[in-house]
């Protein structure tokens, strides 16, 4: 049974309560994970059988929310870049850099690690007044986030944009995942992995999906649980999304959610123009 | 027969690969290395060629002109900061990483520094895009931190990738390799790779445990090759047997034929 639970106030800082109490960390869960990746691969064939398709079937974060949609580049809204833009400017915090001018910052990061893809091509291709409503989105958002942030400290190993892949079904089904940050050491026998992730659009069942995914991924990843009180359950991957996972790590689910609810709420404060996911 | 193995990337499975380990391994002989110069040799080559694993895996494919990206600065900032921490354990990962940074900065303001070199390009960067550089750089040492934890073997971080020449061929061949670990007569050598492994990820393994024993004084392979993919959470590893060093010789003239093929067709 999925379950939100939500911090009954605001943390002052989202990474402190990610962090929670040193002394109170479980040990890691080395038996949980076992069996994980069977029990996908036969939900998998369950429903696909043994259909082997042209082009595998891709999942990934985007592709569990409610109203999902597939992104035409040419007109990716100002939502998208947004959500880009603000990731750069938590991976920038995260390694302890000072930015004063968040949206001109931002740009110049993501046009460095980018350049000439399509993306950029296409806010390229933004009038005047797209750019200025984007910068102050973007500094509301960015301000909004180093408020609730708080200091990240270098001994909790941060290390941004975490990508993980698995392949499932002989390769016909590949799941994708990128997590914002991530911090805490997974070579510890406590424990303390904390995954931190940013959204930009309002709070709706796609976001506790999204939790969920990035807790299976990272232990599909590393075969071994170092969330604090987890529990595992199977995706059922149909139609090209993943449409139930019934099982979930609750206390990193809790975590999200206290830290969503957080940016969340005041995004929606700061005058987002667009209700359009922007978590990429 | 290929002794290609693949595992999940856990503590225990890289532990046992490299315990495991066979204690004898191949020996390139001048002869092999003169054979493998003759079969380059044979292959026009119009201008220098430069050969690595990724081609092999990419069967030849063309490159698009290099620049540098964060993605592919971080390696060499990331094992240099890495490196760094190793010696000082008063030093974080991320200062390690701004020492590095700032040591290609001063380079650069000294003069040493060449166009087109890392250095160069980071000196160009704004105050933003190093950071960037910097948090995927942070995140690649943190990765490779995490492997190292787990092996409990004493080991050391490669000095550098492996660069042989051949000889009179116009050809380099460059390997990849991260993590030495050193263990009375067997070297077992770590290799990390972003992404995930794909179905050509083995003769690419092969290429680079040719080309370590090709720079090898003695053509002494190692005993084993992993390659470990911690995005995917797998391991693939080699034997050092003559076997496997021959595939991975003949992978990398293929390249050769495939890339001087292309040429052509582009001239023509």
């Amino acid at each position: 049974m999925a379950m939100t639970i939500l911090a009954p106030s605001s943390p002052l800082s989202a990474i402190e309560a990610l962090r929670g109490d040193k002394t109170k960390r479980p040990l890691c869960d080395l038996s949980s994970a076992s069996g994980l990746r069977a029990q996908l691969e036969d939900g998998i064939y369950s429903i696909m059988g043994k259909a082997s398709p042209l082009t595998p079937l891709v999942v990934r974060s985007s592709s569990l929310r409610q109203n999902h949609h597939t992104i035409d580049i040419q007109q990716a809204s100002l939502s998208l870049f947004r959500g880009i833009l603000v990731t750069q400017v938590l991976r920038l915090l995260s390694v302890g850099v000072e930015v004063t001018d968040p949206f001109s910052e931002a740009l110049s990061a993501w046009r460095c690690e980018k350049s000439g893809s399509d993306l950029v091509r296409s806010f390229n291709q933004l009038d005047k007044e797209q750019v200025a409503r984007l910068e102050a989105d973007v500094n509301a958002h960015a301000s909004t986030l180093k408020r609730s942030l708080g200091v990240v400290s270098a001994t909790w190993m941060p290390r941004s944009c975490v990508r993980a892949s698995q392949r499932f079904a002989g390769g016909h089904v590949l799941l994708f995942d990128v997590v914002d940050l991530m911090v805490g050491s997974t070579t510890s026998k406590f424990a303390s992995v904390a995954l931190f992730d940013v959204t930009t659009s309002p709070l709706d069942a796609g976001a506790e999906r999204t939790m969920r995914f990035h807790a299976l991924m990272q232990t599909l990843k590393t075969s071994v649980c170092r969330f604090e009180h987890q529990c595992f359950q199977v995706p059922l991957v149909s139609s090209g999304r993943v449409t139930s996972i019934t099982n979930f790590f609750r206390e990193v689910l809790m975590k999200y959610s206290a830290l969503s609810m957080t940016c969340g709420s005041t995004y929606e404060h700061s005058g987002s123009p667009s209700q359009h996911s922007s978590k990429h | 027969m290929s002794t290609l193995v693949h595992r999940r990337n856990t503590v225990q499975n890289i532990n046992e690969l490299i315990d495991s380990a066979p204690m004898t391994s191949s020996q390139l002989t001048n002869d092999h290395r003169a054979s493998l110069s003759a079969r380059f040799r044979a292959v026009n080559a119009t201008s220098n060629r430069r050969i690595d694993a990724w081609m092999v895996e990419q069967a030849g494919k063309p490159y698009d002109p290099f620049h540098w990206t964060p993605q592919i600065a971080r390696r060499v900032l990331g094992t240099n900061a890495l490196r760094r921490s190793t010696t000082r354990s008063d030093l974080s990962l991320i200062q390690a990483v701004r020492d590095e940074l700032a040591d290609h900065l001063l380079r650069t303001t000294a003069g040493y520094t060449q166009s087109g070199s890392l250095s160069y390009w980071l000196s160009g960067l704004s105050h933003a895009s190093l950071g960037l550089v910097c948090a995927e750089a942070v995140t690649w040492a943190t990765t490779t931190y995490e492997v190292l934890q787990g092996i409990e073997t004493p080991w050391q971080l490669a000095q550098s990738d492996a660069y042989y020449d051949v000889s009179a061929a116009r050809t380099s061949l460059r390997g990849r390799r991260d993590i030495v670990i050193k263990n009375d007569e067997q070297r077992v050598v770590l290799r990390l790779r972003a992404g995930s492994p794909g179905k050509s990820s083995g003769p690419g393994l092969r290429c680079d445990l040719t080309i370590d024993a090709l720079t090898s004084p003695t053509g002494t392979a190692a005993s084993r090759f992993i390659g470990v993919w911690p995005d995917a959470g797998v391991c693939l590893s080699v034997d050092g047997t003559m076997a496997d060093l021959r595939a991975g010789a003949r992978d990398l003239v293929r390249t050769a034929v495939v890339q001087q093929r292309g040429q052509m067709l582009k001239a023509a």
